[in-house]
């Protein structure tokens, strides 16, 4: 028996597993939700859902028993992620010698994984923030999962910089903390800001993101507690214990709500909430990343030194961030029941479409970065991009000097700027698996971009005789993965244990919410199920 | 005609909305003729004055050059090139909105687009302004783009020829130009076309022009913008060039925008169509570019001044010595942080008065921001004040006011022609009950 509803049937239509009936699809609109027409807006919920809908889908996937696949799942990257704890246990105890590292390039993966890992989060932070304030509705759909998204990359991403000072126990001196020695850090570093900007950009999209779960986690909350109300010898947490589900629920998510009880005060003030965050979130979007790309762009590094690298690494990490986004959303809306009702083809599209987009920001600066290399007339620069990073070996001439690392500048062009060209196509940027494939190289291709930046321009810098090529150890890649593992770790709780959508911000998209709204007559096909 | 058509949209409006009740603004009445044409004759005054006002300045700029000294030709020019960049930013800043609100398929923006579109299709003519500023400087000797003139034979320049070498830039100017008029062309005539036909599917064909419409929009100005702005002092390099100027179109753009609707307000025309809402928007984009300028120019100072490289550095000192230190500081306070606290108020944002001043003083930051830009690669640091003395200025106050009203004579001309809003425009019932409800 369904913890829902003693009926089978009503708690599988309250969990969302069994559709509401719906009006005739239109076959040339995909799912109902591609509508081209000019002066129409698509649905942003389909299957003709109610009120309650929203919340019994949303709900459900936190209270009914988790699909099949979930607990081996998260066993698995848990594993994956434990892995690299270990790891990292290893390289604290021996020393970062144990990477790859060397003389010349003394920064390589582990910088690489933080701007990768920190540039992902802004995908978030965009979704719920800017495309707040340019009332783009659609966002509804995907805010909450992106910005749990961009909490856990924060997570990973602050691991690097902090395992990679060689004493780890020394790490409270990145923070300008009153200390017996005197030691103050180096407020002319640019590494010092990001400290600040990295800590600012974590710690207000935790608030976001939780302020915005409250009236969420209250419905959890009231529904817990009627349904034990309803029913008070409900299961129990596990066989032996006598704890039962519903009242640590309701205890949880109680705790958790901070007393919220749906007052109008109290969304008026969460309202208001929402919107300073929002205007704080935008500059923060804009300026971590750009003072990551000043790490870099304050040096006179050959291939560093290049004033568009602010904006550019804005662009790339809401292009990488996005294509995370996409690569999660993907196989959830398929694999948890009803989800593709929330997050419809046009969502989907509408990302792909901010995908090509930014991904021709990022090669607009490529190809500036390599003309005005050329323009400057600076040797250093033209020599940086030929023969660290472009020339591949069999186009190299008579010289024969070619760039080792031609392969990764190539497969960052390859994944960066062509891959996303598929989504000029109609057919292509409404095809889950085209943009899930695409997402994924896309990935990939923003791992590459920074390793392109920090390595091919590290390993053959001014002084020749210090010329290094970098190879990364076991420890190097282990570590990596392993962040990958928390990553999805992270995500596959969230998606278990907190709402994945925000259930008010959804209902305010569905047509009934719209003050202009009349419902149609009642039709045979139009009929709608009571609830 | 226009009632007409605006009549059945209101017919077609009212099954849409399912009722028949007719839920939301009344279309017919808000479009009603006498509220969205101007009475025949209007501005034409104005328009006359203005033209005939800038083609003075620029006729006293000329003769102001022979007066000034050795220089004087340079100086003239240099005054006429920030006129023509200035408005060309204009220009292309408009240009820049209908690509994008195409694109995005924008709601709110369908009653002020036409605005834009009036002011984007003068692109032709100030590309008869760049060719002539070309043309006067081939004549001169080259006293403004001097990488053709006096530099030739510089080391740096002669690895940079394959780029700057006169031909191929002639050519280049001729391609931007042709660019931008074609897209101005396409984007404004599909609007029109959609005003005598009502077919909706006119927009879907502008929002695919404007997908890659932006991808050649955004390679030409970069590209423009290296070589009628950053070459003019050919050793100086910046990838963030092109988003610069950029930037400040942006910035400019909407404030012409902003100016125009409101004078048409003040007109007792629009009304209920462009209403504080839509004023309000505007104020955000205002805003928006405020920051977005203001961020775009301190990374390009900030990373230049850190790494402290002298192939780059020349570029400031030269604008933040010899008295053009004022400038620089004008623009830290008078392109962000004044117009940035106040815009942060709604009133600044939302009346139409306030939003208008704020509007007016944009063009003028923008301005002062070419001016700072151009004025410097002519005169060595410190040589404007010892050889032309502040005497000299008058020449650049009539020559950059001579191009701008012109331009004004000309917006106006467009502006009072034609219907003032897209009529026909699918998103019109959307953008008539636009609300920004916080």
């Amino acid at each position: 028996m369904s913890v829902l509803h003693p009926d089978e049937a009503t708690a599988r239509r309250l969990a969302g597993l069994v559709p509401a009936p719906v009006g005739a699809a239109d076959p040339g609109k995909g799912d109902g939700s591609l509508e081209d027409e000019p002066g129409k807006r698509a649905p942003l919920v389909l299957g003709n859902r109610s009120f309650g809908d929203v919340t019994n889908i949303v709900c459900g996937y936190i209270e009914n028993k988790p699909a099949r696949w979930w607990l081996p799942t998260v066993l698995f990257t848990g594993s994956i992620a434990g892995l690299g704890g270990m790891f990292i246990a290893y390289l604290v105890i021996t020393g970062i010698g144990t990477w790859g590292l060397n003389n010349q390039v003394d920064w390589a993966w582990d910088i690489t994984n933080f701007v990768f890992w920190i540039g992902i989060g802004h995908a978030g932070t965009l979704i719920s923030a800017i495309l707040c304030l340019l009332k783009q509705r659609w966002r509804t759909a995907i805010n909450r999962s992106a910005e749990a998204m961009t909490i856990f990359a924060v997570i990973c991403a602050a691991t690097f910089p902090g395992i990679h000072i060689g004493r780890q126990w020394m790490a409270w001196m990145l923070f300008p903390l009153p200390n017996a020695n005197a030691i103050w850090p180096n407020f002319r570093s640019p590494l010092l800001w990001d400290v600040f900007a990295v800590s600012t950009y974590g710690t207000v999209s935790l608030l976001f993101w939780y302020m915005g779960m409250i009236p969420d986690l209250a419905t959890l909350r009231d529904r817990a507690d009627a349904r034990m109300r309803r029913n008070p010898n409900g299961a129990t947490v596990l066989p032996f214990v006598p704890i039962r589900i519903d009242r640590l629920r309701a205890f949880v998510y109680g705790l958790l709500s901070l007393g919220w009880r749906f007052s109008s005060r109290h969304w008026h003030r969460y309202e208001t909430a929402y919107l300073v965050l929002a205007g704080i979130s935008t500059p923060l979007v804009l300026s971590v990343h750009s003072i990551v790309s000043f790490d870099f762009a304050t040096s006179i590094v050959p291939g560093w030194h290049t004033t568009i690298f602010p904006p550019y690494f804005v662009a790339g990490a809401i292009f990488g961030g996005f294509a995370m986004v996409l690569l999660l959303l993907i196989p959830f809306r398929s694999l948890f029941p009803r989800m593709s009702d929330l997050i419809t083809l046009r969502h989907l599209e509408n990302m792909a479409k901010i995908v090509l987009a930014t991904g021709m920001m990022v090669g607009f600066a490529y190809g500036m970065e390599f003309f005005i290399a050329w323009y400057s007339g600076s040797q250093f620069e033209q020599e940086a991009f030929l023969y660290n990073r472009l020339m591949p070996p069999f186009f190299a001439g008579e010289e024969g000097r070619y760039a080792p690392y031609w392969w990764a500048y190539w497969a960052m062009i390859g994944c960066n700027v062509v891959s996303p060209q598929v989504f000029w196509f109609k057919a292509m940027r409404r095809s889950p698996l085209v943009i899930f494939i695409v997402s994924f190289l896309v990935t990939i291709g923003m791992w590459f971009e920074r390793f392109v930046i920090i390595v091919t321009s590290l390993h053959r810098a001014f002084l020749p005789g210090e010329w290094h090529m970098f190879t990364p150890t076991l420890v190097d890649i282990a570590i990596f993965v392993g962040s990958c593992g928390v990553f999805l770790t992270l995500f596959l709780l969230f998606a278990r244990y907190l709402p994945m959508f925000a259930i008010s911000e959804v209902k305010a998209v569905l047509p009934q919410a719209s003050p202009h709204y009349h419902p149609e007559p009642a039709g045979p096909a139009g009929e709608k199920g009571g609830h | 005609m226009t009632s007409a058509s605006s009549h059945s949209h209101a017919d077609h409006h009212a099954q849409a909305s399912g009722d028949g009740h007719g839920h939301g603004p009344d279309r017919a009445y808000l479009l009603r003729e006498d509220n969205i044409t101007l009475s025949p004759g209007t501005g034409r005054g104005l328009s006359r004055a203005l033209l005939g006002a800038g083609v003075i300045g620029i006729v006293l700029a000329g003769f102001g050059s022979t007066m000034i000294g050795p220089a004087g030709a340079s100086h003239a020019l240099a005054a006429l090139h920030v006129g023509v960049m200035a408005c060309l930013a204009v220009t292309l800043g408009n240009l820049w909105y209908i690509l994008l609100f195409s694109l995005v398929r924008s709601g709110w923006s369908a009653t002020i687009r036409r605005q834009m579109e009036n002011v984007a299709s003068l692109v032709p003519l100030l590309g008869v302004g760049v060719i002539g500023i070309c043309v006067a400087d081939l004549v001169l000797g080259h006293p403004l783009f001097r990488w053709m003139g006096e530099h030739q034979g510089d080391y740096l320049l002669s690895k940079k020829s394959a780029w700057l070498n006169q031909p191929f830039f002639y050519v280049r100017i001729v391609v931007y130009l042709m660019v931008w008029t074609f897209l101005a062309r396409r984007m404004t005539g599909l609007s029109l076309e959609q005003d005598r036909t009502g077919d909706k599917w006119l927009s879907a064909k502008a929002a695919a022009t404007g997908a890659w419409g932006m991808l050649f929009f955004a390679l030409s100005v970069a590209f423009a913008s290296f070589d009628l702005l950053m070459a003019l002092d050919h050793r100086f390099f910046s990838t963030m060039w092109g988003v610069y100027y950029f930037a400040g179109s942006a910035y400019a753009g909407i404030a012409v925008c902003i100016l125009i609707t409101a004078s048409l307000r003040r007109l007792g025309r629009l009304e209920g169509v462009v209403t504080e809402e839509h004023n309000h928007d505007m104020g955000k984009f205002l805003f928006a570019f405020t920051v977005f300028w203001a961020y775009i120019a301190f990374s390009q100072y900030f990373l230049i001044w850190y790494s402290n490289i002298p192939e780059e550095t020349a570029y400031y000192i030269a604008r933040k010595t010899g008295g053009w230190n004022a400038l620089f500081s004008f623009l830290v306070f008078g392109h962000f942080l004044v117009p940035f606290i106040l815009l942060l108020f709604r009133p600044f944002k939302k009346r139409p008065g306030l939003v208008m001043a704020m509007a007016g003083w944009a063009i003028l930051a923008h301005v002062a921001d070419v001016f700072w830009i151009v004025r410097p690669s002519v005169y060595a640091s410190g040589d404007f004040v010892d050889k032309i003395g502040v005497g000299g200025l008058w020449v650049d106050v009539v020559a950059i006011g001579g191009v701008m009203a012109v331009f004004a004579a000309l917006v106006i001309r467009k502006v009072t022609s034609g219907v003032l809003v897209a009529v026909n425009d699918p998103y019109m019932d959307q953008a008539l009950e636009h609300k920004n409800y916080v």
